[in-house]
Protein backbone atom coordinates (compact mmCIF):
# COMPACT_ATOMS: atom_id res chain seq x y z
CA UNK A 1 0.00 0.00 0.00
CA UNK A 2 1.63 3.35 -1.20
CA UNK A 3 0.14 6.41 1.48
CA UNK A 4 0.61 9.87 0.56
CA UNK A 5 -0.35 11.77 3.30
CA UNK A 6 -0.87 15.98 3.20
CA UNK A 7 2.35 16.58 0.67
CA UNK A 8 3.00 19.75 -0.24
CA UNK A 9 5.88 20.85 -2.61
CA UNK A 10 7.44 24.38 -3.18
CA UNK A 11 10.15 25.24 -5.33
CA UNK A 12 12.31 28.51 -4.82
CA UNK A 13 14.71 28.71 -7.18
CA UNK A 14 13.22 31.63 -9.13
CA UNK A 15 12.17 35.12 -8.56
CA UNK A 16 9.24 33.87 -6.60
CA UNK A 17 8.73 30.38 -4.41
CA UNK A 18 6.13 27.93 -6.87
CA UNK A 19 3.83 26.39 -4.56
CA UNK A 20 3.66 22.85 -6.83
CA UNK A 21 1.43 21.01 -4.67
CA UNK A 22 -0.79 21.25 -1.75
CA UNK A 23 -2.17 19.40 0.49
CA UNK A 24 -1.59 15.95 -1.25
CA UNK A 25 -3.83 13.02 -0.14
CA UNK A 26 -3.82 9.87 -2.05
CA UNK A 27 -3.97 6.07 -0.78
CA UNK A 28 -3.33 3.33 -3.47
CA UNK A 29 -4.10 -0.13 -2.47
CA UNK A 30 -1.69 -2.79 -2.94
CA UNK A 31 -1.52 -4.19 -6.33
CA UNK A 32 -3.65 -1.04 -7.97
CA UNK A 33 -3.55 0.63 -11.35
CA UNK A 34 -3.98 4.30 -10.37
CA UNK A 35 -3.71 6.70 -13.02
CA UNK A 36 -2.88 10.39 -12.81
CA UNK A 37 -4.38 13.31 -14.90
CA UNK A 38 -4.41 16.86 -15.12
CA UNK A 39 -3.35 20.08 -16.94
CA UNK A 40 -0.09 20.40 -17.79
CA UNK A 41 2.07 22.06 -15.53
CA UNK A 42 -0.16 20.93 -12.43
CA UNK A 43 2.74 18.72 -10.60
CA UNK A 44 1.73 15.22 -11.55
CA UNK A 45 5.16 14.52 -12.19
CA UNK A 46 7.11 16.14 -9.61
CA UNK A 47 4.67 14.29 -6.91
CA UNK A 48 6.33 11.24 -8.79
CA UNK A 49 9.72 12.40 -8.44
CA UNK A 50 9.03 13.15 -4.79
CA UNK A 51 7.75 9.55 -4.16
CA UNK A 52 10.29 7.90 -6.58
CA UNK A 53 12.66 9.88 -3.54
CA UNK A 54 14.55 11.82 -5.78
CA UNK A 55 13.24 14.83 -4.22
CA UNK A 56 12.29 15.29 -1.16
CA UNK A 57 8.68 17.00 -0.33
CA UNK A 58 8.63 20.35 1.74
CA UNK A 59 6.15 18.54 3.66
CA UNK A 60 4.06 15.68 3.95
CA UNK A 61 5.32 11.96 4.27
CA UNK A 62 5.36 8.97 1.80
CA UNK A 63 4.81 5.75 3.34
CA UNK A 64 5.35 2.09 1.59
CA UNK A 65 3.64 -0.41 3.68
CA UNK A 66 3.41 1.54 6.08
CA UNK A 67 7.15 2.32 6.17
CA UNK A 68 8.63 5.64 5.40
CA UNK A 69 10.14 6.62 2.82
CA UNK A 70 13.13 8.54 2.57
CA UNK A 71 15.49 9.11 -0.29
CA UNK A 72 15.17 6.17 -3.13
CA UNK A 73 13.98 3.23 -1.82
CA UNK A 74 14.21 -0.32 -3.57
CA UNK A 75 10.32 -0.97 -3.31
CA UNK A 76 9.96 2.06 -5.77
CA UNK A 77 10.63 1.87 -9.56
CA UNK A 78 10.49 4.44 -11.58
CA UNK A 79 9.82 5.16 -15.74
CA UNK A 80 10.26 8.36 -17.27
CA UNK A 81 9.22 9.57 -20.61
CA UNK A 82 11.81 9.75 -22.19
CA UNK A 83 13.82 6.52 -22.32
CA UNK A 84 16.71 7.30 -20.48
CA UNK A 85 18.50 4.28 -22.03
CA UNK A 86 22.29 4.45 -21.50
CA UNK A 87 24.10 4.77 -25.29
CA UNK A 88 26.88 2.94 -24.61
CA UNK A 89 25.15 -0.21 -23.29
CA UNK A 90 23.69 -2.73 -25.50
CA UNK A 91 19.80 -3.43 -24.76
CA UNK A 92 20.40 -6.47 -22.99
CA UNK A 93 22.73 -4.96 -20.62
CA UNK A 94 20.87 -1.94 -20.14
CA UNK A 95 17.77 -4.00 -19.13
CA UNK A 96 19.54 -5.97 -16.74
CA UNK A 97 21.54 -2.63 -15.23
CA UNK A 98 19.46 -2.91 -12.13
CA UNK A 99 20.51 -6.65 -11.58
CA UNK A 100 24.13 -5.47 -12.31
CA UNK A 101 23.71 -2.98 -9.74
CA UNK A 102 22.28 -5.34 -7.37
CA UNK A 103 25.55 -7.47 -7.71
CA UNK A 104 23.92 -10.76 -9.20
CA UNK A 105 26.02 -12.83 -11.90
CA UNK A 106 26.63 -11.90 -15.63
CA UNK A 107 25.14 -15.45 -16.64
CA UNK A 108 22.34 -15.00 -14.29
CA UNK A 109 21.40 -11.53 -14.64
CA UNK A 110 21.58 -11.68 -18.63
CA UNK A 111 19.25 -14.70 -18.54
CA UNK A 112 16.64 -12.88 -17.12
CA UNK A 113 17.11 -10.11 -19.05
CA UNK A 114 16.81 -12.29 -22.06
CA UNK A 115 13.52 -13.85 -20.42
CA UNK A 116 12.17 -9.71 -20.65
CA UNK A 117 13.40 -8.71 -23.80
CA UNK A 118 11.56 -12.18 -25.44
CA UNK A 119 8.53 -11.46 -23.14
CA UNK A 120 8.13 -7.90 -25.12
CA UNK A 121 8.89 -8.78 -28.39
CA UNK A 122 12.71 -7.98 -28.79
CA UNK A 123 14.24 -10.99 -29.11
CA UNK A 124 16.91 -10.77 -32.19
CA UNK A 125 18.00 -7.08 -30.65
CA UNK A 126 19.71 -8.34 -27.22
CA UNK A 127 23.05 -6.48 -28.65
CA UNK A 128 21.96 -3.93 -30.51
CA UNK A 129 22.50 -0.17 -29.30
CA UNK A 130 19.72 2.20 -28.09
CA UNK A 131 20.19 4.29 -31.31
CA UNK A 132 19.57 1.68 -33.34
CA UNK A 133 15.90 0.88 -32.33
CA UNK A 134 13.15 3.05 -33.05
CA UNK A 135 11.22 4.69 -30.26
CA UNK A 136 8.82 2.35 -29.16
CA UNK A 137 11.29 -0.54 -29.15
CA UNK A 138 13.21 1.95 -26.68
CA UNK A 139 10.29 2.54 -24.55
CA UNK A 140 9.80 -1.55 -24.60
CA UNK A 141 13.49 -1.75 -22.59
CA UNK A 142 12.52 1.09 -20.51
CA UNK A 143 9.84 -0.33 -18.84
CA UNK A 144 11.08 -3.64 -18.48
CA UNK A 145 14.45 -2.56 -17.08
CA UNK A 146 12.50 -1.68 -14.21
CA UNK A 147 10.25 -4.23 -14.33
CA UNK A 148 13.04 -6.97 -14.01
CA UNK A 149 13.54 -5.78 -10.23
CA UNK A 150 10.26 -6.08 -9.29
CA UNK A 151 9.72 -3.61 -6.88
CA UNK A 152 6.43 -3.43 -5.33
CA UNK A 153 5.78 0.41 -6.28
CA UNK A 154 5.93 1.53 -9.74
CA UNK A 155 5.51 5.10 -10.81
CA UNK A 156 5.31 5.63 -14.33
CA UNK A 157 5.35 9.40 -16.08
CA UNK A 158 3.86 10.14 -19.15
CA UNK A 159 5.57 6.87 -20.65
CA UNK A 160 4.02 6.61 -23.98
CA UNK A 161 4.04 10.74 -24.52
CA UNK A 162 6.77 10.40 -27.12
CA UNK A 163 5.29 7.34 -29.43
CA UNK A 164 2.93 7.48 -31.82
CA UNK A 165 -0.68 6.58 -31.80
CA UNK A 166 -0.50 2.94 -33.39
CA UNK A 167 2.60 2.31 -31.14
CA UNK A 168 0.95 4.05 -28.25
CA UNK A 169 -1.78 1.40 -28.21
CA UNK A 170 -0.05 -1.37 -28.57
CA UNK A 171 2.43 -0.79 -25.61
CA UNK A 172 -0.53 0.10 -23.50
CA UNK A 173 -1.69 -3.40 -24.43
CA UNK A 174 1.51 -5.06 -23.59
CA UNK A 175 1.56 -3.26 -20.15
CA UNK A 176 -1.83 -4.30 -19.45
CA UNK A 177 -0.98 -7.97 -20.11
CA UNK A 178 2.33 -7.64 -18.24
CA UNK A 179 0.52 -6.15 -14.99
CA UNK A 180 -2.34 -8.17 -15.33
CA UNK A 181 -0.13 -11.30 -13.94
CA UNK A 182 2.77 -9.35 -12.12
CA UNK A 183 -0.09 -6.92 -10.15
CA UNK A 184 2.29 -4.49 -8.86
CA UNK A 185 0.76 -1.19 -7.77
CA UNK A 186 1.03 1.50 -10.28
CA UNK A 187 1.31 5.21 -10.20
CA UNK A 188 1.06 6.35 -14.14
CA UNK A 189 0.83 9.82 -14.97
CA UNK A 190 -0.36 10.90 -18.29
CA UNK A 191 -2.07 13.69 -19.97
CA UNK A 192 -4.46 11.83 -22.06
CA UNK A 193 -7.77 10.72 -20.66
CA UNK A 194 -8.24 7.89 -22.57
CA UNK A 195 -5.44 6.16 -21.90
CA UNK A 196 -6.00 7.45 -18.03
CA UNK A 197 -9.28 5.25 -18.42
CA UNK A 198 -8.32 2.38 -20.53
CA UNK A 199 -5.51 1.41 -18.06
CA UNK A 200 -6.88 2.06 -14.65
CA UNK A 201 -8.57 1.02 -11.47
CA UNK A 202 -9.31 4.09 -10.34
CA UNK A 203 -8.67 7.72 -12.57
CA UNK A 204 -7.31 10.36 -10.00
CA UNK A 205 -7.79 14.47 -11.62
CA UNK A 206 -5.32 17.04 -10.24
CA UNK A 207 -5.84 20.83 -10.68
CA UNK A 208 -4.36 23.39 -11.84
CA UNK A 209 -1.32 24.74 -9.91
CA UNK A 210 -1.22 24.51 -6.85
CA UNK A 211 -1.33 21.00 -7.80
CA UNK A 212 -4.64 19.25 -5.55
CA UNK A 213 -6.62 16.34 -5.60
CA UNK A 214 -9.83 17.18 -7.81
CA UNK A 215 -11.48 14.02 -7.70
CA UNK A 216 -11.17 10.22 -8.15
CA UNK A 217 -13.28 7.73 -10.12
CA UNK A 218 -12.89 3.86 -9.97
CA UNK A 219 -13.06 2.44 -13.41
CA UNK A 220 -15.97 -0.12 -13.60
CA UNK A 221 -14.63 -1.92 -16.79
CA UNK A 222 -13.59 -5.66 -15.84
CA UNK A 223 -10.43 -6.86 -16.69
CA UNK A 224 -8.78 -8.42 -18.38
CA UNK A 225 -9.76 -5.73 -20.48
CA UNK A 226 -9.19 -5.04 -24.32
CA UNK A 227 -7.51 -2.15 -25.28
CA UNK A 228 -8.36 -2.21 -28.95
CA UNK A 229 -12.25 -1.78 -28.40
CA UNK A 230 -13.07 -0.89 -24.94
CA UNK A 231 -13.52 2.69 -26.15
CA UNK A 232 -16.81 1.80 -27.31
CA UNK A 233 -18.16 0.66 -23.85
CA UNK A 234 -20.80 2.74 -22.52
CA UNK A 235 -19.21 3.03 -18.76
CA UNK A 236 -16.17 3.99 -20.61
CA UNK A 237 -18.29 6.90 -22.37
CA UNK A 238 -19.72 7.82 -19.43
CA UNK A 239 -16.41 8.41 -17.04
CA UNK A 240 -14.46 9.97 -20.31
CA UNK A 241 -17.32 12.93 -20.23
CA UNK A 242 -17.41 12.92 -16.63
CA UNK A 243 -13.82 13.60 -16.40
CA UNK A 244 -14.00 15.54 -19.52
CA UNK A 245 -16.32 18.13 -17.88
CA UNK A 246 -13.63 18.40 -14.92
CA UNK A 247 -10.52 18.53 -16.78
CA UNK A 248 -11.90 21.34 -19.25
CA UNK A 249 -12.64 23.70 -16.25
CA UNK A 250 -9.43 23.69 -14.83
CA UNK A 251 -7.79 24.16 -18.44
CA UNK A 252 -10.35 26.69 -18.18
CA UNK A 253 -9.56 28.16 -15.26
CA UNK A 254 -5.79 27.92 -16.42
CA UNK A 255 -6.36 30.31 -19.22
CA UNK A 256 -8.31 32.79 -17.04
CA UNK A 257 -5.53 33.15 -14.42
CA UNK A 258 -2.64 33.16 -16.49
CA UNK A 259 -4.47 35.69 -19.01
CA UNK B 1 -13.00 -16.79 -23.12
CA UNK B 2 -13.23 -16.57 -27.16
CA UNK B 3 -14.33 -13.51 -26.91
CA UNK B 4 -12.21 -10.64 -28.30
CA UNK B 5 -12.97 -8.30 -25.54
CA UNK B 6 -11.93 -10.71 -22.32
CA UNK B 7 -9.56 -12.72 -23.64
CA UNK B 8 -5.89 -12.57 -22.82
CA UNK B 9 -4.72 -14.03 -25.86
CA UNK B 10 -6.43 -11.16 -27.79
CA UNK B 11 -4.23 -8.62 -25.81
CA UNK B 12 -1.74 -10.37 -26.44
CA UNK B 13 -2.13 -11.19 -30.03
CA UNK B 14 -2.29 -7.57 -31.69
CA UNK B 15 0.35 -6.38 -29.75
CA UNK B 16 3.19 -8.94 -30.69
CA UNK B 17 2.40 -8.38 -34.06
CA UNK B 18 2.72 -4.96 -33.93
CA UNK B 19 6.03 -5.14 -32.54
CA UNK B 20 7.95 -8.35 -33.37
CA UNK B 21 8.71 -7.12 -36.68
CA UNK B 22 12.39 -7.64 -37.45
CA UNK B 23 14.34 -5.14 -38.62
CA UNK B 24 14.57 -5.66 -42.44
CA UNK B 25 17.64 -6.74 -43.70
CA UNK B 26 20.17 -4.15 -45.50
CA UNK B 27 19.27 -3.41 -48.50
CA UNK B 28 21.46 -4.86 -51.43
CA UNK B 29 23.35 -2.82 -52.88
CA UNK B 30 21.70 -1.68 -56.62
CA UNK B 31 23.77 -0.79 -59.41
CA UNK B 32 23.90 3.17 -59.55
CA UNK B 33 24.40 5.31 -62.20
CA UNK B 34 28.18 6.20 -62.39
CA UNK B 35 29.09 9.07 -59.91
CA UNK B 36 30.88 12.39 -61.96
CA UNK B 37 34.28 12.94 -61.87
CA UNK B 38 34.61 15.57 -59.92
CA UNK B 39 31.80 14.20 -57.29
CA UNK B 40 33.68 14.34 -53.35
CA UNK B 41 32.14 10.89 -53.27
CA UNK B 42 33.88 9.35 -56.47
CA UNK B 43 36.21 7.15 -54.55
CA UNK B 44 38.55 6.54 -57.75
CA UNK B 45 38.83 9.34 -59.52
CA UNK B 46 39.92 11.12 -55.83
CA UNK B 47 42.80 8.46 -55.42
CA UNK B 48 43.95 8.82 -59.14
CA UNK B 49 43.55 12.80 -58.57
CA UNK B 50 45.72 12.49 -55.43
CA UNK B 51 48.08 10.59 -57.00
CA UNK B 52 48.69 12.75 -59.56
CA UNK B 53 49.20 15.60 -57.13
CA UNK B 54 51.78 13.69 -55.48
CA UNK B 55 53.76 13.14 -58.76
CA UNK B 56 53.39 16.64 -59.68
CA UNK B 57 54.71 18.39 -56.25
CA UNK B 58 57.37 15.84 -55.77
CA UNK B 59 58.34 15.77 -59.79
CA UNK B 60 59.06 19.28 -59.72
CA UNK B 61 60.94 19.19 -56.70
CA UNK B 62 63.28 16.54 -58.29
CA UNK B 63 63.61 18.35 -61.49
CA UNK B 64 63.43 21.73 -60.07
CA UNK B 65 66.74 20.49 -58.01
CA UNK B 66 69.84 22.56 -59.19
CA UNK B 67 67.77 23.96 -61.96
CA UNK B 68 65.20 26.64 -60.05
CA UNK B 69 66.92 25.97 -56.23
CA UNK B 70 69.91 25.01 -55.02
CA UNK B 71 69.45 21.33 -53.68
CA UNK B 72 72.15 22.21 -50.76
CA UNK B 73 69.27 23.90 -48.99
CA UNK B 74 66.35 21.98 -50.06
CA UNK B 75 67.73 18.63 -50.93
CA UNK B 76 65.73 16.32 -53.34
CA UNK B 77 62.83 13.48 -52.82
CA UNK B 78 65.08 10.49 -53.93
CA UNK B 79 68.09 11.64 -52.47
CA UNK B 80 65.76 12.20 -48.69
CA UNK B 81 64.02 8.57 -49.65
CA UNK B 82 67.71 6.84 -50.12
CA UNK B 83 68.56 8.28 -46.97
CA UNK B 84 65.37 6.97 -45.14
CA UNK B 85 66.64 3.60 -46.51
CA UNK B 86 70.10 3.91 -44.67
CA UNK B 87 68.30 5.13 -41.85
CA UNK B 88 66.05 1.93 -41.65
CA UNK B 89 69.44 -0.06 -41.68
CA UNK B 90 71.79 2.15 -38.94
CA UNK B 91 70.97 0.57 -35.69
CA UNK B 92 71.68 4.05 -34.40
CA UNK B 93 68.96 5.20 -35.69
CA UNK B 94 66.65 2.49 -33.68
CA UNK B 95 68.48 3.35 -31.04
CA UNK B 96 67.26 7.15 -30.98
CA UNK B 97 64.19 5.83 -31.93
CA UNK B 98 63.65 3.81 -28.89
CA UNK B 99 64.78 7.03 -26.80
CA UNK B 100 62.20 9.27 -28.25
CA UNK B 101 59.45 6.78 -28.19
CA UNK B 102 60.23 5.93 -24.37
CA UNK B 103 59.95 9.89 -23.53
CA UNK B 104 56.94 9.99 -25.17
CA UNK B 105 55.04 7.49 -23.73
CA UNK B 106 55.96 8.24 -20.63
CA UNK B 107 55.24 12.26 -20.71
CA UNK B 108 52.41 10.91 -22.18
CA UNK B 109 50.80 8.34 -19.69
CA UNK B 110 52.06 11.08 -17.03
CA UNK B 111 50.21 14.13 -18.86
CA UNK B 112 47.08 12.12 -20.06
CA UNK B 113 46.71 9.94 -16.92
CA UNK B 114 47.39 13.44 -14.27
CA UNK B 115 44.87 15.22 -16.79
CA UNK B 116 42.23 12.79 -16.04
CA UNK B 117 42.90 12.27 -12.69
CA UNK B 118 42.50 15.89 -11.59
CA UNK B 119 39.58 16.03 -14.37
CA UNK B 120 37.69 13.75 -12.54
CA UNK B 121 38.60 14.82 -9.05
CA UNK B 122 37.61 18.14 -10.05
CA UNK B 123 34.48 17.40 -11.73
CA UNK B 124 33.04 16.02 -8.60
CA UNK B 125 34.84 18.73 -6.58
CA UNK B 126 33.06 21.64 -7.13
CA UNK B 127 34.35 24.12 -4.85
CA UNK B 128 38.10 23.00 -5.25
CA UNK B 129 37.22 23.37 -9.34
CA UNK B 130 36.14 27.09 -9.09
CA UNK B 131 38.58 27.91 -6.75
CA UNK B 132 41.56 26.76 -8.56
CA UNK B 133 39.96 28.03 -12.01
CA UNK B 134 41.77 31.16 -12.16
CA UNK B 135 45.06 29.62 -11.60
CA UNK B 136 44.19 26.38 -13.81
CA UNK B 137 43.72 29.09 -16.36
CA UNK B 138 47.06 30.75 -15.91
CA UNK B 139 49.17 28.18 -16.14
CA UNK B 140 47.17 27.22 -19.30
CA UNK B 141 48.04 30.17 -20.85
CA UNK B 142 51.77 29.92 -20.29
CA UNK B 143 53.11 28.81 -23.65
CA UNK B 144 54.98 25.79 -21.97
CA UNK B 145 57.80 25.28 -24.55
CA UNK B 146 59.19 28.48 -22.75
CA UNK B 147 59.59 26.36 -19.79
CA UNK B 148 62.04 24.36 -21.40
CA UNK B 149 65.09 25.75 -20.62
CA UNK B 150 64.17 25.95 -17.21
CA UNK B 151 62.81 22.29 -16.95
CA UNK B 152 66.65 21.00 -18.32
CA UNK B 153 68.08 23.32 -15.04
CA UNK B 154 65.18 21.32 -12.87
CA UNK B 155 65.39 17.99 -13.95
CA UNK B 156 68.84 17.80 -15.96
CA UNK B 157 70.05 16.84 -19.40
CA UNK B 158 68.40 13.22 -19.10
CA UNK B 159 65.37 11.97 -20.02
CA UNK B 160 63.28 13.82 -17.37
CA UNK B 161 63.12 16.80 -19.10
CA UNK B 162 61.87 15.78 -22.21
CA UNK B 163 59.41 13.35 -20.56
CA UNK B 164 58.14 16.59 -17.81
CA UNK B 165 57.64 19.01 -21.26
CA UNK B 166 55.44 16.38 -23.04
CA UNK B 167 53.95 16.06 -20.11
CA UNK B 168 52.77 19.48 -19.36
CA UNK B 169 51.58 19.42 -23.07
CA UNK B 170 49.53 16.88 -22.93
CA UNK B 171 48.09 16.93 -18.97
CA UNK B 172 45.63 20.19 -19.89
CA UNK B 173 44.06 19.01 -22.96
CA UNK B 174 43.21 15.97 -21.33
CA UNK B 175 42.53 17.64 -18.09
CA UNK B 176 39.80 20.43 -19.43
CA UNK B 177 38.10 17.90 -21.71
CA UNK B 178 37.58 15.51 -19.01
CA UNK B 179 36.04 18.01 -16.71
CA UNK B 180 33.91 18.95 -19.39
CA UNK B 181 32.99 15.62 -20.02
CA UNK B 182 32.51 14.98 -16.47
CA UNK B 183 30.67 18.26 -16.12
CA UNK B 184 28.36 17.25 -19.11
CA UNK B 185 26.81 13.62 -18.18
CA UNK B 186 23.03 13.89 -18.37
CA UNK B 187 21.46 14.12 -14.83
CA UNK B 188 18.46 11.92 -16.19
CA UNK B 189 20.91 8.83 -16.89
CA UNK B 190 22.26 9.55 -13.15
CA UNK B 191 18.52 9.60 -11.51
CA UNK B 192 17.65 6.31 -13.48
CA UNK B 193 20.92 4.81 -11.07
CA UNK B 194 19.79 6.24 -7.98
CA UNK B 195 16.85 5.12 -8.52
CA UNK B 196 17.99 1.41 -8.90
CA UNK B 197 19.99 1.92 -5.96
CA UNK B 198 23.37 2.57 -7.32
CA UNK B 199 26.26 3.41 -4.71
CA UNK B 200 27.92 6.51 -5.35
CA UNK B 201 31.17 4.64 -6.74
CA UNK B 202 28.76 2.56 -9.14
CA UNK B 203 27.41 5.80 -10.57
CA UNK B 204 30.62 6.82 -10.94
CA UNK B 205 31.76 4.03 -12.75
CA UNK B 206 28.85 3.23 -14.45
CA UNK B 207 27.24 6.36 -15.91
CA UNK B 208 29.55 9.16 -15.62
CA UNK B 209 32.26 7.60 -16.68
CA UNK B 210 31.17 5.89 -19.77
CA UNK B 211 29.53 8.96 -20.25
CA UNK B 212 32.37 11.01 -20.36
CA UNK B 213 34.17 8.60 -22.16
CA UNK B 214 34.48 10.19 -25.42
CA UNK B 215 35.22 13.39 -24.10
CA UNK B 216 38.06 11.64 -22.60
CA UNK B 217 39.13 9.32 -25.72
CA UNK B 218 39.01 12.36 -28.01
CA UNK B 219 41.53 14.56 -25.76
CA UNK B 220 44.14 11.29 -25.71
CA UNK B 221 44.11 11.68 -29.36
CA UNK B 222 43.91 15.07 -29.50
CA UNK B 223 47.24 15.75 -26.95
CA UNK B 224 49.04 12.79 -28.33
CA UNK B 225 50.99 14.60 -31.20
CA UNK B 226 51.81 17.12 -28.52
CA UNK B 227 53.79 14.75 -26.52
CA UNK B 228 56.00 14.02 -29.38
CA UNK B 229 56.22 17.80 -30.08
CA UNK B 230 57.59 18.27 -26.41
CA UNK B 231 59.78 15.51 -26.49
CA UNK B 232 61.32 17.03 -29.84
CA UNK B 233 62.30 20.13 -28.15
CA UNK B 234 63.75 18.82 -25.47
CA UNK B 235 65.94 17.02 -27.01
CA UNK B 236 66.72 19.93 -29.30
CA UNK B 237 68.17 21.90 -26.51
CA UNK B 238 69.96 19.51 -25.28
CA UNK B 239 70.63 15.89 -25.31
CA UNK B 240 72.89 13.43 -26.43
CA UNK B 241 70.43 10.54 -28.45
CA UNK B 242 66.78 10.67 -29.48
CA UNK B 243 65.54 11.57 -32.91
CA UNK B 244 65.65 15.10 -32.04
CA UNK B 245 69.20 14.34 -31.09
CA UNK B 246 69.29 13.22 -34.28
CA UNK B 247 67.68 15.75 -36.20
CA UNK B 248 69.64 18.65 -34.88
CA UNK B 249 73.05 16.97 -35.37
CA UNK B 250 71.89 16.33 -39.47
CA UNK B 251 71.13 20.08 -39.71
CA UNK B 252 73.68 21.30 -37.59
CA UNK B 253 76.13 20.02 -40.27
CA UNK B 254 73.78 21.12 -43.05
CA UNK B 255 73.02 17.86 -43.71
CA UNK B 256 69.59 18.67 -45.16
CA UNK B 257 68.78 15.23 -46.39
CA UNK B 258 69.81 13.43 -43.32
CA UNK B 259 67.48 16.02 -41.86
CA UNK B 260 64.61 15.96 -44.15
CA UNK B 261 64.62 12.13 -43.75
CA UNK B 262 64.24 12.02 -40.21
CA UNK B 263 60.98 14.89 -40.46
CA UNK B 264 59.84 12.02 -42.68
CA UNK B 265 60.15 9.17 -40.42
CA UNK B 266 58.73 11.26 -37.43
CA UNK B 267 55.64 11.97 -39.76
CA UNK B 268 55.26 7.92 -40.62
CA UNK B 269 55.69 7.53 -36.71
CA UNK B 270 53.04 10.07 -36.29
CA UNK B 271 50.42 8.62 -38.64
CA UNK B 272 51.49 5.04 -37.23
CA UNK B 273 49.74 6.56 -33.80
CA UNK B 274 47.53 8.37 -35.08
CA UNK B 275 46.03 5.12 -36.94
CA UNK B 276 46.17 2.85 -33.42
CA UNK B 277 44.11 5.71 -31.41
CA UNK B 278 41.76 5.99 -34.14
CA UNK B 279 41.31 1.68 -33.98
CA UNK B 280 41.14 2.43 -29.96
CA UNK B 281 38.52 5.14 -30.28
CA UNK B 282 36.29 2.92 -33.10
CA UNK B 283 36.07 -0.05 -30.66
CA UNK B 284 35.36 1.88 -27.67
CA UNK B 285 33.03 4.08 -28.85
CA UNK B 286 31.05 1.74 -31.27
CA UNK B 287 27.96 2.14 -29.48
CA UNK B 288 27.16 6.00 -30.92
CA UNK B 289 25.53 6.36 -33.90
CA UNK B 290 28.07 6.28 -37.06
CA UNK B 291 26.26 8.80 -38.83
CA UNK B 292 22.40 10.18 -39.16
CA UNK B 293 22.12 7.93 -42.30
CA UNK B 294 22.24 4.78 -40.39
CA UNK B 295 18.84 2.51 -40.65
CA UNK B 296 16.92 2.52 -37.63
CA UNK B 297 15.17 -1.14 -36.68
CA UNK B 298 11.63 -0.66 -37.14
CA UNK B 299 8.76 -1.75 -34.78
Amino acid sequence: MLQIEGIRKEFSGGHVPVVALEAVDLTIERGEFVTLVGPSGCGKSSLLTLISGLAPPSSGRIRIAGRDIAGTDRAVGFITQQDNLFPWRTLIDNVALALELAGVGAAERRREAGRWIERVGLAGFERAYPHQLSGGMRQRANIIRTLIYEPSVILMDEPFGPLDAQTRLSLQALLLSIWETQRSTVLFVTHDLTEAIALADRVVLMSARPGRIVRADRVEIRRPRDIFYMHDLPEFRRLYDTLWHELAAQLDGLGRSTH
Amino acid sequence: MNSPHSSMASVEAPTSSAVAAPASPPAAPRRRAPLPWFSADNIVSLYISRIAFAVIVLGAWEYGADRWFDSFFFSTPLKILRQVALELIDPGFYWDLWVTSFEMGLGFAIGAGGGIVLGVLLARWAYVAKMLDPFLLALYSIPRIALAPMLIVWFGIGYSSKVFLGATLVFFITFFNTLAGIRSVDRALCDIARVMQATEWQIFMKVMLPSASSWILTSVKISLPFALVGVILGEFLVSSQGLGFRLNTYSTNYNITGAMAIVFLMMVLMLMLTAITNAIEARALRWRPKSAAEPVAQS
